[in-house]
Order: structure tokens, then C-alpha cells, then sequence
């Protein structure tokens, strides 16, 4: 052997660990920032001596990260251990078996999964099996101008009627033709099937039940005659049709907008150094439509443990020990992301760190899971391309509920 | 002892038709095979052999129809629309510079230029708030649409931007047919009193029609497979009225893993590239 060699397997037999550790690969999408969850996982090393955990950052958006795992785990690798889902994912993941389920792990699945927000235990568990655990949770929030509510003597509004009637005033009154009334997402991305949701639920209505189709065609027509109104009527900016989930942010951020409708993760943008409308933000839940009540989208990630894991059980500890009040509170105190746990939401600490968690509560108990099932990314195609050619002007709200409901039975019956 | 010749013939191909067979036709064979299955990944059940139910299901399916048809518009229109654009830049290119270089070099920029890349680029160009082709028809006093809002100009902003980028394909082509005819054809012309434009059509076009019948071949086959452009500008959108038949299958296989039916899809994508592209080389031998 040339000396050079013997000096590299030199190298590479130290660089061994002494004992036979068990090195963990789990994988988050990249628009969440690592440190956190690397402080959490080494929370996790220490409690569980021998056991590595390493991260992979993978995709911008929920939908790279789903076509990343849908390649890996359609391939049966077993690189990954345990991995982060959009709410929308485990119903599909548990269909292609790509998770493992979990209920001998937990005891009883239903008194386990009474910790979380109810929504939660709703989309993690498939047919009876607990198939993820929440991460940490989101909803759709309306933003709104505190500053420019106050001038005008206005409340948040609660209803889309109202909302519009409050924009004219503020429109009338500020002379700024920069300034847009709300601003919601209508591009065919993933935010405008809740856009659809929002005020489709708000009526009472749901889309599915128990992976039946349950479309109400006439509250279809209304919802998404609702939005097709603001835009006329000049509340909402014309090109909606262009807009996806950060152009929101920008427009409410750049102080272009007066309400938002969007995700948690505005609100730390909006109070950051470079912010326009730093320290006039108030957060209020959706409006209803006019006789219905307030409801929101339900957002989230869950962590799922690979059905290819070389590590299931250890895969599940890991599942078990990311789900917990303790790394949730840390979620919340380092990176304001929204716990999954009801309590936490009084918690002294969490609010010391996020004071507008007081008010997020009430915008999570609100919110309602999309629909349930291993088909959701054909419901979602539907829903959003429809939401998109509606706002765009080339359907009229009745034909695209009409179409909508038609592609919708031939995915769920 | 010397092997028989058609021994001798059939040890020599055999390397190139096995390197064939590994990368042409077991691919193909095993789609068309897939195609035959029902075959989801979210359904967890077995793949199920269903014979030609999913071509059934194709005929029936508005969307692959509306695909199809939006497939066809960019491909009538991107293909004349390139080879007029890159033949009016091949001949500025084979115009007699002193430098010919940064001339040869500009034809090249819209190439080299990722398809994604493109796309982005001219979603922006065409937003309606920030884009410059709205700064531009308001500075000259025209209505700004909202391109993106109306199905035609979505269209139009994609094949625009289709035709840019593979007009520079189009003209690398053209400029290299151009400069293999010879000066003296066209100062033989002049002296028969031929002006420009009939020198053009009479000399020009006949002896680039080798160049041309090439150009259009790949750009056909890259039109019917257009994807990138319109993907990273509409999505599809508005609805699908911009959603390409590649965007379909796309969409089929990687977000709906539905396996057996974005098989199905590609079987008839690649059975109409193999049509067109018959047709093209009957043109060519008639031509040679």
C-alpha cells in the first residue's frame, strides 16, 4: 500500500465514530431557518446519546419541497429519516405509504392528538392511524393599516362587505392613487385555493367529507362572485390575477396596501428595519361573508418519519420528541412560528417574544383544514386554476363553478 | 480465416444497437408498456393492467384537448415567427463588417440563455405594474393591458418571447447556409439587372432552402415540446388557457404521480413528434 494511502484510511478509520452511532438525516424545506431547528435537534442528540441528526434544506416553496420528496421517497431511498410536510401532504404520503404510522408509539391516538389544535389531529390522522405530528402551525390572518383605521375611526372589519366599505372611505379620504384596498392572492399558486376556501367556508359549506365530494355549486358562485365584486368595485387591485402569496407581503410591506390577506409570516417582515408600515400593523380575523361567520385557512408543517428509514424507531423518537410543547415554546420564542399547542398561546415567555400571539389565537381556532385526501394535489389544481381564470376576467364566477364542480367529481365522487 | 461478412457486419453494429436499444428503445417500450397500467402512486395499490382504457380517457379529457390545442398555436405561430426573425438577423449578420465578431456574438445571446431563465425574465417584462413593455406603450401613449389577465395576450407574450429566444437558434443555422453561397451568383445577378429583393428570392431562398427545411425540423419538434416559457411566465394560466400539452404531462407525473395516465400523455406526444418529424424528412428527400 503507498504510503499516501495508508494515511487516508488512517484518516478515515479515526474519523469513525468509537461506538456504532445511528446518524439520523431529516429534511426541511429552505424557507424556514435552520438554526432553530438545529438547536432543537441537538436537544434531541443530548437526550438520546449515540443518535446523530443531520439536516438536509431543500425547497423554496411547499410545492419543490413535495417534488423533491415525491422523487426521493418514489424511488424507495431510505437517505431520509424524518421530514417536514405541508398540512396538505400526509393524507398523500399515507396513501403511497411513504410515512410510517405511528399509532404504537403514541398509546391512544385519540387522547395523543387532544394536546394539539383540534385541526391538526384532523389532517394527521388517516383512517384511524396517526400518520405525522405537528411541527408548527400557520392560518391566513387579515392585516390591516392600524394607523390608517384609526385616522378614519374605523374597527377591523367583519365582513367582506364591510371591508370594501371601509377601503372607499380611506381610498376617498388619502387621495393616494398608489394605494391598493386589499390584497389577496390570485395567481394559480397553492394561496388561491384558500382564497376560494375563505369565503366558500365561511357560508358553512365544506368541499369534502370523508373523501366525498360535498360542492356546493350556488356558495361557489357567491364566494367567488365576492371577490370578482372587490376587484370592480375597485377594492381590490385589477391585476390580482398576477398575484402570488410574497407579491402580498411587498404591496402591504411597501405600505402600497390597506388590508392583507396572508400567511404569519408577514408579521415579522412588517416589523422589520426595512418596513414602511413598521409599528402601524394590527392582525384581526378574516372576514365573513355578509350572515356567515369568520373562518380562516390552516397552514402548518408536520414532521413525518420516512417508511424507507433504515431507523424507524428512532425515526419515530425523533417525530415524537420535534412534536412536544418544549421545542414548540422554542419554535415560538426563536422564530416566532405559531405553536401547535392551545396553552402555549398564554405562555408568559412565548408572549414576551411574539406579543401578537395574544391575538393569533383567535385567527388558528378559526381555521380549517383543506380538504383531506391523497388526491388533494388534483383538488388543488382545480380549484386554483379555476380561482385564477375567474379573477382574471375570462370566466364568469358561474362558469367557473360550474367547471369547478364537474373536474371536482371526476376526482372525488 | 476471415468471418463471413454479415457475420463480420453484425459484430460491428452490435455496440451501437445495444447503446440504441439501452437509451432509445427501452425507454420508449416501457412507457408505452406503463401507458397500459393504471398506475398511481397516491392510490397505494398495485399497478392494475387496464389496456387501452387510459387512451380512452385521453380522447375524453377537455384539458388534454385544450393543451393540445394551445401546443398547436405556439407551434404555428413560434415556427414561421422564428424563421422570419432569424432570417432577417442571419442577413444583417452576413452583412460585409469590418469586425464580424460582436455581430456573430449578439446572434448568440438569446441561445445561450436558460429557457427558465427567459421565462422569468419576460414575466416581469410583461407585469403589468412594473414591467418595461407597459413603461414603454404608456411613454408612447398606448393603453397598458394586463397581459396576464386575458388569454390571447397571455398567448402573445409567450410566443413573443418564444420567437425572440429561438430566433437566434433559427439564424445560426440560416447564417451558416448563408455563407456557403457564393458571391458570384449574386454578382452574376446584378449583372442581369436583379435588384436586392429578387436576388433574394431567386438566389437566396432556393439555395437556403437545405438550411431552412433543418431549422424547422428542430424548431417544430422544440415547439410541440414547450414547457419552460410558458411554465415559469403563466403556469399555465389564465385557467389553462395557456397550459401546453409538455406542461400536462408535467403536471400528471410529478405532481398527481399519476404514473399510468402522464404515460399515456407522452405516448401521444411522441407518437405526434414522430408524425411531424416524418413528414419533414419526406420533405428533405425531396429536396436532395
Amino acid at each position: 500500500m503507498p504510503p499516501g494511502l495508508r494515511l487516508i484510511c488512517l484518516a478515515l478509520v479515526l474519523a469513525l465514530p468509537a461506538r456504532a452511532d445511528t446518524v439520523l438525516k431529516v429534511y426541511v424545506s429552505g424557507q424556514i431557518a435552520t438554526p432553530v431547528f438545529r438547536k432543537a435537534l441537538d436537544r434531541f442528540e443530548a437526550a438520546n446519546p449515540g443518535t446523530h441528526v443531520q439536516i438536509e434544506v431543500g425547497g423554496a416553496t411547499s410545492e419543490e419541497q413535495a417534488q423533491y420528496l415525491n422523487t426521493v421517497l418514489s424511488a424507495g431511498d431510505s437517505s431520509l429519516d424524518a421530514f417536514l410536510l405541508d398540512i396538505v401532504r400526509p393524507a398523500q404520503f399515507a396513501a403511497a405509504k411513504w410515512v410510517t404510522p405511528m399509532n404504537s408509539a403514541i398509546g391512544d391516538p385519540k387522547q395523543f392528538m387532544k394536546q394539539y389544535l383540534p385541526e391538526y389531529a384532523k389532517a394527521d390522522t388517516v383512517k384511524g392511524e396517526v400518520v405525522a405530528l405537528p411541527a408548527f402551525a400557520d392560518a391566513m390572518f387579515l392585516y390591516y393599516r392600524k394607523d390608517l383605521l384609526d385616522k378614519y375611526h374605523l374597527q377591523p372589519p367583519k365582513t367582506w362587505d364591510e371591508l370594501a366599505t371601509q377601503v372607499k372611505t380611506i381610498l376617498a379620504g388619502e387621495h393616494d392613487p398608489t394605494l391598493e384596498g386589499v390584497s389577496f392572492q390570485a395567481k394559480a399558486i397553492e394561496g388561491a385555493v384558500c382564497t376560494f376556501l375563505l369565503p366558500y367556508w365561511s357560508m358553512g359549506n365544506s368541499l369534502e367529507q370523508d373523501g366525498h365530494l360535498t360542492f356546493d355549486r350556488e356558495a361557489a358562485t357567491k364566494a367567488l362572485t365576492m371577490w370578482v365584486n372587490l376587484v370592480k368595485q375597485g377594492v381590490a387591485p385589477k391585476n390580482v390575477a398576477e398575484i402570488a402569496t410574497d407579491d402580498t407581503r411587498k404591496d402591504f410591506q411597501a405600505g402600497k396596501a390597506i388590508f392583507a390577506v396572508l400567511w404569519a409570516y408577514g408579521w415579522a417582515d412588517f416589523q422589520g428595519p426595512d418596513s414602511a408600515v413598521r409599528g402601524k400593523v394590527g392582525v384581526a380575523v378574516l372576514p365573513a361573508m355578509t350572515g356567515g361567520r369568520s373562518v380562516s385557512c390552516l397552514g402548518g408543517w408536520q414532521w413525518g418519519a420516512s417508511a424507507y428509514s433504515k431507523h424507524k424507531p428512532e425515526a419515530v423518537k425523533l417525530v415524537k420528541f420535534m412534536s412536544t410543547p418544549d421545542i414548540s415554546k422554542l419554535l415560538a420564542v426563536d422564530a416566532s412560528l405559531l405553536p401547535v399547542f392551545p396553552s402555549l398561546y398564554h405562555d408568559p415567555e412565548v408572549l414576551k417574544a411574539d406579543p401578537w400571539f395574544a391575538d393569533a389565537l383567535a385567527v388558528v381556532q378559526t381555521a380549517r383544514t383543506r380538504p383531506v385526501t391523497p388526491l388533494y394535489n388534483q383538488v388543488s389544481e382545480i380549484i386554483r386554476t379555476t380561482v385564477n381564470a375567474v379573477l382574471a376576467g375570462t370566466q364568469t364566477p358561474e362558469q367557473g363553478a360550474a367547471q369547478m364542480g364537474a373536474q371536482l367529481r371526476r376526482v372525488l365522487h | 480465416m476471415d468471418p463471413k461478412p454479415a457475420v463480420l457486419a453484425a459484430v460491428l453494429l452490435a455496440p451501437a444497437f445495444l447503446l440504441l436499444a439501452l437509451i432509445v428503445v427501452y425507454p420508449v417500450g416501457r412507457l408505452i408498456w406503463t401507458s397500459l397500467f393504471e398506475l398511481n402512486l397516491t392510490s397505494g395499490l398495485p399497478a392494475e393492467f387496464t389496456g387501452i382504457s387510459n387512451y380512452v380517457l385521453v380522447v375524453q379529457d377537455p384539458v388534454f384537448w385544450q393543451t393540445l390545442t394551445n401546443t398547436a398555436v405556439i407551434t404555428v405561430v413560434t415556427v414561421p415567427g422564428a424563421l422570419v426573425a432569424g432570417m432577417v438577423l442571419a442577413l444583417i449578420a452576413n452583412l460585409p463588417f469590418r469586425r464580424p465578431w460582436p455581430v456573430r456574438l449578439a446572434l448568440l445571446v438569446p441561445w445561450a440563455m436558460p429557457l427558465a431563465f427567459t421565462g422569468l425574465i419576460s414575466a416581469w417584462f410583461f407585469n403589468s405594474q412594473y414591467g418595461v413593455v407597459n413603461d414603454l406603450l404608456r411613454r408612447i401613449g398606448l393603453p397598458q393591458p394586463i397581459w396576464f389577465n386575458s388569454a390571447v395576450l397571455s398567448m402573445a407574450a409567450i410566443c413573443l418571447t418564444i420567437i425572440w429566444k429561438a430566433s437566434s437558434f433559427v439564424a445560426m443555422i440560416l447564417f451558416a447556409g448563408l455563407q456557403t453561397i457564393p458571391r458570384e451568383l449574386y454578382e452574376a445577378a446584378d449583372v442581369d439587372g436583379a435588384g436586392r429583393l429578387r436576388q433574394f428570392w431567386s438566389v437566396t431562398v432556393p439555395l437556403l432552402r437545405p438550411a431552412i427545411v433543418v431549422a424547422m425540423i428542430f424548431r417544430t419538434i422544440t415547439a410541440l415540446q414547450t414547457f419552460d416559457i410558458p411554465f415559469t411566465m403563466t403556469r399555465g394560466g389564465p385557467g389553462n388557457t395557456t397550459r401546453t400539452l409538455a406542461m400536462y404531462i408535467y403536471q400528471n407525473t410529478v405532481s398527481f404521480l399519476d404514473l399510468g395516465y402522464s404515460s399515456t400523455l407522452a405516448v401521444v406526444m411522441f407518437l405526434i413528434s414522430m408524425a411531424v418529424s416524418v413528414v419533414y424528412l419526406r420533405q428533405i428527400r425531396a429536396t436532395t
